[in-house]
């Protein structure tokens, strides 16, 4: 219980400074709801920080570290703030919380320890923020002085029990019984307590605050779906991209705790990149910290964008597995599209190997160049109907997509999904010449403006034709139609190839008969699975095939590795490291499987790229699963 | 200095699955209007040259109506300075002669140091104007240029050019000198930002007209037909597979033309399917009668 005046003066002193530390986070957060028009969300807020499953999953040692910080700091504070009144506990009630609370001391200080060694001890080249080391160590004085303020106050008072407080009173059988030493060390005590909360704006801990704001005002839309360029439309359509990242994203910058989450589970990181998705959003944060940014203000673009070099910005394959694992939802795939866009539009820069595609889709509508003449070319002799052709029967539109179209082997791939789809009694048809690119590539790529126009352009398409539902074949245009079309106002039902088969499968639609004798594993397709959460289809497909035996590697499902192709990847080339599918092949490799199946287009032409270089006598064959479904469907 | 790049707009037809016999087989989505891709080439040297004198001025010149006119914006933006349009009497039609005697009356209102085009166009692929524009403006001409370095205070160009059969010819020439660039040989490698675009649209085009009555063609009559395609419509083969598929393909039709179904699936799904086709083609005998005869031999 604070005793004097200067107490209070003290604590009011210290949480003034720290008001003063936060004072443009109000700022932000006004900004984040005014602009980004998100509210707060205090149910998914309480769930995730009073269950901190979002911490603990995927690093469960540190995770459970981090709840045991939690609640040993934050339930003594909320004791001490209740013991500033007069309230009379019963004894045994008060002597459970006295236990509690030592116990939870206890807790903090092995887990202040292992966080400390975890820290000291971690890789430098990755980027361990050592700044945590101080408030740590503060951290853990605050617990020691408390334990040996308990412990000399037994030992003058001896009063209570000793279960009641079982850490204070081993302390009080060594130390002297003199009330000097209980007042110099409640006095350190206090005045570490008083630093620690002075200092939270200014270090590490900020992400008290940081990261609560972050959550609670979290972005609720779709994770697959990149939000337009923070800017203004022209009237003539052209971006404005003077702005590089809207209040929001600012906000994640704040609230990073640089865990590394995101590094460990970046594909181009684990393929010795230059690209470290820790590292671009401590630049960028950095960077903000140095100069901030007005509340309302521009921020300068160009500033930000410096932080974060070329081959990085162009070295991520937008895999998302940095937004997946991020315990404080902070997503570094959206600062590196929002770079790429800066570099883009503002500057006309590109890596020379993707200007090629970019021409192609300006000019053909596909990332080809082989023109929407040809656009219906792979569907020659299956009578498949077009929907502009004049009363035709169709519950929903195939899109084909500029792989499904033009890329050899896939072109295969969809002639197969046509005899299930029919075989399923499916009513489809298609856009033939009038289908153009989604525009996944473009986006990706950073040309904004290239990706409206070739999005508007299906829109009408799809409204000229009454589109209700569409099943697409490829993960990047599932994920853009279904995902990013509907800030043009898109209203229709999209569906991937892999979950239509699985609803047939299910309603015995269709009948899968040969066998495929084969150990197969599944290769998650990151914007199937991580982006839109489809894993589960992939298996009920395989397993309904006779004689599959299925097998996972050993990433898979949310930690499944990319194969590399994705964000305009495809188009560009491996430079730096190691190449991305070369690492999933051996991954595959050294699971001993004979086959393994994909659902995407990238997917599929990345794997038997990087199965074929590593030059094995019996390569694991690479399929899609239409293609396999194909195989062992009865006629 | 200031460079002049002659810029050919073109309907580029890259397909031919047309029905329509009126429009010679070639349907609307078969089209595209564009920048020839040579005259694509030409601006790229053009900018390469300005990068490395330091300054320039780039000025595009086209004929005709714009139909390619978002395109050749997009030539602005990425650095272009001015645009002039040599406009010709509408419905005019121009063999290369009228079109480079049009193009050398423009050139000698716009005192170029340097004057590029591209080599071929895609659409016609005559080859002509810029040997032609030399000829009348009595210039140097250098054709397949590669690589351009000025010297001598920009009084003098060095060129790299293509000779034929692997070879590169060194040419040294005075300026002005006209120059022709092959499509593909200075590719462009940056995309125009925003304000590129934005600057591109405040640039107003400057028309520029000459009466065609004084230059007389011999050509009476040019018409292009497009070749006729097959009856069926075929896809056009893969550009992945080698040129010796490709070209088997042209001649033996088209793989997927040919009737018949490809069995795939694992053995025994292939072998049931030989039997049903054997089957619905009366290949295979009744089971009863086969048995009877196979009993009469036996005994």
């Amino acid at each position: 219980m604070l005793t004097t005046a200067l107490d209070y003066i003290l604590v009011l002193a210290a949480v003034i400074v720290m008001l003063a530390g936060f004072a443009r986070r109000p700022a932000r957060v006004r900004q984040v709801v005014e602009e980004s028009r998100r509210p707060a969300d205090f149910g998914y807020f309480l769930s995730y920080i009073l269950g901190h499953g979002r911490i603990v999953g995927g690093r469960p040692l540190a995770g459970i570290a981090h709840l045991a910080v939690f609640w040993g700091v934050g339930l003594p504070l909320v004791v001490i703030a209740f013991a500033q009144f007069p309230l009379v506990l019963p004894a045994g009630i008060a002597g459970l919380l006295s236990l509690v609370m030592d116990v939870l001391g206890l807790v903090v200080l092995a887990a202040g320890v292992y966080f400390l060694i975890r820290r000291l001890t971690s890789a430098p080249d990755l980027g361990a923020p050592r700044r945590v080391v101080v408030p740590l160590l503060l951290l853990l004085v605050i617990v020691l002085s408390g334990f040996v303020v308990e412990g000399a106050r037994l030992r003058l008072t001896a009063a209570g029990y000793a279960w009641q407080s079982p850490v204070g009173w081993c302390c009080s059988s060594v130390l002297p019984a003199s009330p000097l030493l209980m007042q110099a060390a409640l006095r350190f005590h206090f005045f570490a307590v008083l630093l620690f909360v002075v200092l939270l704006p200014f270090t590490f801990m900020r992400h008290l605050l940081a990261a609560s704001l972050n959550v609670l005002y979290r972005d609720r839309g779709h994770r697959g779906a990149l939000t337009p360029a923070a800017g203004v439309v022209t009237e003539n359509a052209l971006l404005a991209g003077d702005r590089l990242f809207d209040a929001g994203q600012l906000l994640e910058l704040d609230a990073c705790v640089a865990c590394g989450r995101c590094a460990e589970n970046c594909p181009a990181a684990l393929a010795g990149k230059v690209l470290n998705p820790r590292r671009v959003v401590q630049n960028l944060a950095r960077c903000l910290e140095a100069a901030p940014v007005p509340a309302g203000g521009n921020i300068d673009a160009s500033r930000l964008a410096d932080a974060v070099s070329a081959e990085e910005m162009w070295a991520c394959t937008g895999c998302m597995a940095c937004v997946e694992h991020c315990p404080v939802l902070v997503r570094p795939l959206v600062k590196v599209i929002g770079l790429r866009r800066h570099e883009v539009q503002m500057h006309g820069r590109m890596p020379a190997e993707a200007v090629p595609m970019i021409r192609n889709l300006e000019i053909y509508g596909d990332v080809d160049g082989r023109g929407c003449a040809h656009r219906g070319d792979w569907a020659h002799g299956l009578d498949v109907p077009h929907l502009s052709e004049r009363d035709v029967d169709a519950e929903m539109l195939l899109w084909v997509g500029c792989q499904g179209a033009f890329h050899p082997r896939y072109r295969e791939v969809l002639r197969e999904l046509v005899k299930i789809l029919r075989a399923g009694g499916v009513r489809f048809g298609i856009l033939g010449t009038e289908e153009r690119c989604c525009g996944d590539a473009a986006r990706r790529l950073g040309d904004e403006n290239l990706f409206l126009s070739l999005a508007r352009e299906n829109m009408d398409v799809f409204n000229k034709y009454g589109v209700r539902r569409i099943v697409a074949v490829c993960p990047h245009g599932y994920n853009t139609l279904k995902n990013e079309y509907r800030e043009l106002g898109a209203d229709f039902e999209v569906w991937h190839a892999v979950e239509c088969i699985a609803d047939l499968i299910r309603n015995r639609r269709v009948t899968l008969r040969y066998p495929l004798e084969k150990s197969l594993a599944i290769h998650d397709p990151c914007y199937l699975g991580r982006v839109n959460g489809i894993y589960e289809p992939l298996r009920t497909v395989v397993r309904a095939v006779p004689g599959v035996r299925l097998t996972e590697l050993p990433r898979n499902r949310e930690r499944a590795l990319c194969c590399g192709g994705g964000a305009g990847r495809m188009w560009l080339h491996e430079k730096p490291g190691q190449s991305i599918n070369q690492l999933r092949a051996r991954e595959i490799r050294e699971c001993g499987v004979e086959a393994v199946g994909a659902a995407c287009p990238f997917c599929l032409t990345m794997l038997e790229d990087g199965i074929g270089s590593l030059e094995l006598e019996s390569p694991p064959r690479v399929l899609d699963i239409v293609e396999i479904v194909a195989a062992s469907m009865a006629d | 200095m200031k460079i002049v790049v002659c810029i050919k707009q073109v309907l580029h037809t890259y397909a031919r699955t047309g029905m329509d016999l009126q429009d010679r087989y070639v349907a609307p989505e078969d089209r595209v209007r564009m920048i020839d891709p040579a005259s694509e080439s030409a601006l790229g040297l053009a900018l390469k040259i300005r990068e490395l004198a330091g300054e320039g001025n780039i000025c595009l010149l086209t004929l005709g109506p714009l139909t390619a006119g978002e395109e050749l914006r997009r030539c602005l933006a990425l650095g272009a300075d001015q645009l002039y349009q040599v406009d010709v009497d509408g419905g005019a039609e121009l063999d290369s002669r009228s079109k480079s005697v049009l193009l050398s009356r423009a050139l000698g209102h716009l005192d170029a140091d340097l004057i590029i085009c591209g080599r071929e166009s895609i659409d016609t692929a005559n080859g002509q104007i810029g040997p032609r524009l030399a000829g009348h403006l009595g210039l140097p001409c250098v054709a397949s240029v590669r690589d351009v370095r000025l010297v001598d205070g920009c009084r003098t160009a060095e060129v790299r050019a293509g000779a034929g059969r692997g070879r590169v010819a060194v040419v040294s020439c005075r300026l002005p000198v006209v120059l022709t660039v092959e499509a593909g040989s200075a590719a462009i490698e940056h995309i125009p930002s925003v304000d590129d675009w934005r600057r591109s649209r405040q640039v107003p085009v400057q028309r520029m007209f000459f009466d065609t009555a004084g230059i007389a063609t011999g050509v009476l009559r040019e018409e292009i037909i497009a070749p006729r395609p097959r009856p069926k419509i075929v896809p056009a083969p893969d550009c992945g597979l080698d040129a010796f598929a490709r070209i088997d393909l042209l001649l033996t039709g088209s793989n997927v033309e040919k009737k018949g179904e490809m069995l795939v699936g694992d053995i025994e799904r292939q072998v049931d399917g030989i039997i049903a086709f054997l089957d619905a083609h009366g290949f295979l005998e009744p089971l009863q009668s086969a048995a009877g005869r196979e009993g009469v031999s036996g005994g």
